[in-house]
């Protein structure tokens, strides 16, 4: 899958999540290296810690499941009309970190080969 | 492997060697190799119920399919979970009216071979290829029945098989984003789309066939207890995962997979627990068996094949909440439309329909009960549009049914004035 196709779907995906809490400011940021690539996404709604756990599981599976990732992961950042579906991303990225950032919660995503070193990222949130 | 999936291994391989050895044990073992021969060159364009040539090799066939997905399941490392134990049961369904280990396996060919060119493993199209054999009917019709020599149609058979593994994943892919993922059987979407195509072809170049059906009406023993058994025999499974003192954590289990829509891809045994899967995909062979029984249809190939479809589908997606507003629409068009309730296309449809479970399971009763009514008119005219090609003419009909239901649904929800700015 092209890049920019596979980062639309992952971002419009959790777009779609961060919107169903109404919030008044969101932020996305992208940074981009030759194997991989890390997104952040902000908002101002702070979640509880139930919500972040059930959040960060979802957006970490168990187990990778290369069965879904890539022919139910096509429905990632497909469609708006209903709730979000952070398992559709989560089978699909490296790693992902969640927590309630001073304002509210913060997602990150790192995706990439398996060469993809996250530790070389230079982002600081 | 996770000590939970090598149980499921275990219970999977139960159910498939049971198959196999009921079969050996009905017709004996040198009928059942007979018969099984005689299925490999068989016509398998819908509805052709493969008991009627026996029943043991109808269920050696079965049992075969299935092994291929299961070890296709094993060796590509995709976990066996609900995903890959819908697809395997389907497959030991569909292997009782046609699929056949012949031509299952030009089209696994060819789904490994778009995997190749996509620098992907298998295992990433391994759903795709196990539910992809639904066009077997296809090879077959091609190999035996174009009326041409065996030297030129069986290469050309194969060829084709392996044509239509190849584009079914990019196909498939893009079926999806039609529902939404609230048609459980989106391969077989995609099989009867592609059907469509190759139906078209044949009609054009006057090899076309008419369809007809072959629907055993003998009662036989073996087919009459069989689901039960195993029905039987996957709530044991459930008792013995989690121990019969756990027996509250197993029914807890089952009710909160009660609650999930089913909209794809819900796996069961990772929402909730292999031993609560295991009790629901039991409850729910009960239930579609009873209503077989209770209509009086017969428990021939076909109709046990859609029953081992929903038990399949009872860790993928099919719970009893979610199914039976479905089931009740297609049985209120059957009683509408002045249909028999055994007759083919009705218990088919009421055993199949199910694949829109998840409209039911998202949007409420009322619109499970209309998806399941338009499903039954629509499953009986598409089968004609592919010529029988795709087996899962029900996943066809119900993705397009669900693809109506979805456009009007997301229409209405997103033009609801009340939640848009003021412009």
């Amino acid at each position: 899958m092209k890049r920019k196709e596979f980062l639309g779907r992952l971002i419009g995906e959790l777009t779609n999540f961060i919107l169903e809490g109404n919030p008044l400011r969101m932020v996305v940021s992208l940074h981009q290296e030759e194997d991989g690539a890390h997104v952040s996404i902000f908002d101002d709604h702070k979640r509880s810690d139930k919500e972040i756990e059930m959040i960060r599981s979802a957006l970490n599976p168990k187990a990778r499941r290369p069965e879904l990732a890539e022919y139910y992961g096509l429905m990632a950042g497909h469609d708006m009309t209903w709730e979000a579906r952070l398992k559709l991303i989560g089978w699909q990225v490296k790693h992902a970190s969640v927590q309630n950032s001073d304002s509210g919660i913060q997602i990150d995503l790192w995706l990439g080969s398996d060469a993809f070193n996250p530790a070389d990222f230079t982002l600081h949130t | 492997m996770e000590n939970t999936e090598r149980n499921l291994y275990i219970v999977v391989a139960s159910v498939l060697f049971a198959l196999a050895a009921a079969g050996i044990i009905t017709d004996g073992l040198s009928e059942t190799i007979k018969g099984l021969m005689t299925l490999q060159i068989k016509g398998a364009r819908l509805i052709q119920d493969f008991t009627v040539v026996g029943v043991g090799a109808a269920l050696l066939n079965a049992a075969l399919v299935a092994t291929i997905g299961l070890v296709l399941v094993f060796f590509s490392s995709v976990s066996l979970s609900g995903p890959t134990i819908a697809a395997i049961f389907t497959m030991a369904g569909f292997g009782l009216f046609g699929k056949t280990v012949l031509n299952c396996l030009p089209i696994i060919g060819g789904v490994w071979i778009a995997a190749r060119i996509a620098r992907k493993k298998l295992g990433s199209y391994s759903l795709i290829a196990l539910f992809g054999t639904a066009l077997g009917p296809l090879v077959t019709y091609i190999m035996f029945e174009l009326g041409i020599s065996l030297a030129v149609s069986i290469p050309l058979g194969i060829l084709t098989g392996v044509a239509v593994g190849f584009i079914l994943p990019a196909v498939a892919g893009s079926m999806l984003g039609l529902h939404q993922g609230y048609n459980l059987y989106n391969v077989g979407f995609t099989c009867g789309f592609i059907g469509l195509f190759f139906s078209s072809l044949l009609k054009g170049a006057n090899k076309m066939a008419p369809l007809e059906i072959v629907w055993n009406l003998q009662p036989h023993p073996t087919l009459i207890f069989l689901i039960p058994i195993i029905c039987a025999g996957f709530i044991l499974a459930a008792l013995l995962f989690e121990g019969a003192h756990k027996t509250k954590d197993i029914i807890v289990a089952f009710l909160s997979l009660q609650k999930l829509s089913g909209r794809l891809p819900t796996d069961f045994v990772d929402n909730s627990s292999a031993a609560g899967t295991l009790l629901n995909m039991g409850l729910l062979g009960f239930a579609s068996w009873g209503y077989v029984a209770l209509v009086g249809a017969p428990f021939n190939g076909p109709v046990l094949g859609g029953i081992f479809t929903v038990i399949g589908f009872g860790a993928f997606g099919k719970t009893l909440r979610n199914s039976w507003p479905i089931v009740a629409g297609a049985v209120l068009a059957t009683w509408v439309f002045g249909k028999q309730f055994s007759a083919p296309g009705p218990i088919l449809a009421a055993l199949f329909c199910t694949t829109l479970a998840p409209v039911a399971g998202q949007f409420g009763i009322i619109a499970g009960l209309v998806a399941g009514f338009i499903h039954l008119f629509m499953v009986e005219t598409t089968a004609a549009w592919h010529g029988g090609l795709d087996l899962y003419n029900n996943g066809f009909a119900g993705g397009l049914t669900a693809t109506l239901i979805v456009a009007v649904l997301q229409w209405y929800n997103t033009n609801r004035p009340k939640e848009d700015f003021d412009r």
